[in-house]
């Protein structure tokens, strides 16, 4: 028995927090409401002025296993999701082998339930090996519960081969989604194209290579009646094809953006700070404003931070060989908080609905919430204490964040799910 | 003001760049002497690493080097590890251990003299890095319009070419400006990119640009080994629009115009043959004046400093968000 008193609690379609008594018994919420009496043997948590929200859920990781797992590792990559408030993941399949039939599905969600204290959810390729040619075997992945197919890291570069994809696929109730680039046009650097490749003297990928391919899925979509995923949307002219996509009403597509892209533009790599390099690239701030508008206005419809782990050793080669990649599962909800919540460029209503209740309702998943009768899955965040992204903080097994050192405004202090507390701070 | 590296034109300041051109003059007076070489770096070490083939630059750093009277070593790129799969980080740690107190770098990766330098004591020369820069052939090309100008303010200079791909576009133009030097670009739209410098001018034909009444023409080497895709039809058709035909040497000639060229030329293309006997063609001037400016580059950095306990650059210096302050 868990009571925490005086809990400021968020909602998805609440712009306030209401402020309560939350009692949990036996992993489900029991009561809420002011004043509770506390239950015999009931602990008690003070949680004035904290907020409490339910579990954030992130639709795009990169755990890098099997095949990479110097960069991650189930555990680390879990441990470092509710170190950030996250109680589910969705991975990506550009591990090795590809994340591209029922076996290795299988066998990666036999790892998952062996060591993560989190659900762990998967997608599958749409093609073999991800390779864009051969359709995957989709049917035994969908038996094993998977929902979402991409060839994510790259594009299905031959537009024909992912219709077919869509009409088989759609049929088994699946969706699709894309990581947007013509890599004809995008070249093999992750870069925008502008002033700042200029300066640095590398061939930068300008924003139509995203954006053509943008339309172009949302088109396929269209034409084949499939689900389709924007992924990481980096452009300004990105955010506004979707945006008149979804307002024609007749197509089903649903987008996402990424703390980085709100956050970062293509100046701050400076002197090659590989830390900033990832694909899609860091933009302008034009794109980083269009974005955030974006994301209020709803024509994103949820956050994910693609969080995508390398080595040291690795992010220490020079700009041009330094593999594409950001960790965001250890920082996510907290720069999220010091950035845009505690500014007020949007409220922790946004943060619930983009972060843990809409990312769930894409993978088909009952959404938590602070409410009586639901099972207990929230995060308790503090507000006004600081967090300070030091190497020993962080439990993602790579640090390649320019949050690295940084401390911003904000704490994940109670990690909850079901019977278990997964995180507590103080 | 004493600095351990030169990475790049960009951060120089106006005192350090009148300083090494002043340097160069005194150095370029031992040239016409019987004996050319001076102590400054006796007992010192320079490594020559050169990732890309070069021969002027690679030979103009090493004269210099000599002229100085320092040990002047060639790390065989083509026969080390790098070929063997070393990375480049392994190979900075093994340069560090061989305690060379000047390191002379070219690579096709811009920014690789910039991680070299942070992770040695050693003085590290930026002999050219992928587009990005080229800071002794700026100096070498300031100081060789400051020979035809001793005060270059208000000239102009028309550089034409592949601007895109040329870290010798990006560092000379940006030390002209510095200098008060108005820039100008000629070349095809594949090559001048819209997102340049807002402050240099661009002309998209030969005419308009000779009736910007320009000093200098500056002429850039078509690199065709840079381009992954092709950037314009032919050779052929680029001397056509572009090139220094014979006709338009006549009207240089008569405007009495100055030829540049960084080298090395690529006959009938970016000019006709006729332009290596055009009596203001700088091209060898430019030549030995890289050996002065080289010499005082070297004269002028100071190697040591701090124990370069390689500070990845995932650990570099915190971002700062002054967008983001609300």
């Amino acid at each position: 028995m868990l009571l925490l008193q005086n809990a400021r609690i968020a909602a998805e379609n609440s712009p306030v927090l209401r402020e309560g008594d939350v009692l949990i018994v036996e992993g489900k919420i029991q009561d809420i409401g002011s004043h509770l009496a506390v239950p015999e043997g009931a602990r008690v948590i003070d949680a004035r002025g904290r907020v409490l929200m339910p579990g954030m859920f992130d639709a795009h990781v990169h755990f890098r296993a099997p095949g990479f797992e110097a960069k991650e590792t189930i555990t680390t990559g879990s441990e470092a999701a509710i170190n950030g408030g996250v109680t589910g993941v969705v991975m990506m399949p550009n591990t090795r082998p590809a994340i591209d039939s029922a076996m290795v599905v299988a066998a990666v969600l036999d790892n998952a339930k062996l060591r993560s204290r989190i659900p762990i959810y998967t997608s599958g390729c749409v093609t073999k090996n991800r390779e864009g040619k051969e359709l995957a075997e989709i049917d035994g992945m969908r038996e094993l519960g998977v929902k979402m197919l991409t060839d994510d890291g790259d594009t299905t570069g031959d537009p024909a081969v992912l219709l077919r994809a869509m009409q088989y696929a759609t049929e088994f109730g699946m969706f699709f989604a894309s990581h947007c680039e013509v890599p004809e046009l995008a070249g093999p650097r992750a870069l925008n194209e502008g002033v700042m490749s200029y300066r640095l003297g590398i061939k930068g990928s300008p924003a139509c290579a995203e954006e053509i391919i943008i339309d172009r899925d949302i088109r396929l979509a269209h034409a084949s009646g499939a689900h389709i995923h924007i992924q990481h949307v980096s452009t300004k002219l990105g955010m506004e094809t979707i945006r008149w996509w979804k307002s024609r009403g007749d197509v089903k597509v649903t987008a996402e953006v990424a703390p980085h892209h709100l956050l970062f533009t293509d100046e701050h790599i400076g002197d090659y700070d590989t830390n900033y390099k990832m694909n899609p690239p860091l933009r302008t701030q034009a794109d980083c404003d269009a974005l955030l508008a974006g994301l209020v206005d709803g024509v994103f419809d949820i956050i994910a931070t693609d969080h995508a782990p390398h080595t040291p050793f690795e992010k220490a080669q020079d700009f041009i060989n330094a593999p594409n990649g950001i960790t965001g599962l250890d920082t996510a909800l907290v720069s999220l908080h010091h950035f845009f919540v505690q500014p007020g460029k949007f409220g922790w209503d946004l943060v619930v609905k983009r972060y843990s209740a809409e990312p769930r309702r894409l993978m088909d998943l009952p959404v938590p919430s602070i409410e009586v009768g639901q099972v207990a899955e929230f995060v308790l965040f503090d507000t006004e204490a600081e967090t300070t992204f030091t190497r020993e903080f962080m439990k993602s097994k790579s640090q390649n964040t320019p949050f690295i050192n940084q401390t911003l405004r904000g704490r994940v202090d109670l990690v909850v799910l079901g019977t278990e507390i997964l995180l507590e701070r103080s | 003001m004493a600095r351990k590296d030169l990475l790049d034109i960009a951060s120089l300041h106006r005192e350090e760049i009148e300083f090494l051109l002043d340097q160069s003059t005194s150095f370029k007076e031992l040239f016409t002497q019987s004996v050319k070489k001076v102590p400054a770096l006796a007992g010192k070490s320079v490594l020559m690493l050169f990732y890309e083939p070069s021969t002027r630059t690679h030979t103009s750093f090493e004269v210099a080097a000599k002229r100085l009277s320092a040990e002047v070593t060639n790390f065989n790129v083509a026969q080390s590890s790098i070929t063997k799969g070393e990375s480049v980080r392994e190979t900075i740690e093994t340069l560090q251990a061989m305690r060379t107190d000047y390191i002379v770098v070219r690579h096709s990766r811009s920014g690789l003299p910039g991680m070299i330098a942070r992770q040695t004591t050693a003085s590290v020369i930026n002999a050219g890095d992928g587009a990005h820069e080229h800071p002794t052939q700026a100096l070498l090309d300031a100081f060789t319009i400051k020979e035809k100008f001793p005060d270059p303010r208000g000239k102009k200079v028309l550089i034409i070419g592949d601007i895109l791909h040329s870290r010798v576009a990006r560092s000379t133009s940006t030390l002209l400006q510095k200098l008060g030097i108005e820039v100008a670009y000629l070349g095809p739209g594949s090559l001048v990119p819209k997102y340049g410098p807002a402050t240099i001018r661009r002309f998209t034909d030969y005419q308009a640009a000779m009736a910007w009444e320009p000093d200098f023409v500056y002429l850039l080497r078509v690199q065709m080994e840079r381009q992954d895709v092709q950037f314009f039809p032919s050779l052929r058709e680029y001397h056509r629009i572009y090139g220094i035909t014979n006709t338009r040497l006549e009207e240089i000639r008569q405007r009495g115009l100055y030829i540049m060229h960084p080298g090395p030329v690529n006959r009938g293309v970016e000019l006709c043959d006729a332009v290596m006997d055009y009596e203001r063609s700088l091209i060898n001037n430019q030549v030995e004046n890289g050996i002065a400016i080289r010499m005082a580059v070297l004269d002028w950095l100071t190697p040591g400093g701090e124990a370069p306990k390689s500070a990845p650059t995932y650990e570099r210096a915190l971002p700062t968000f002054p967008h983001l302050t609300a």
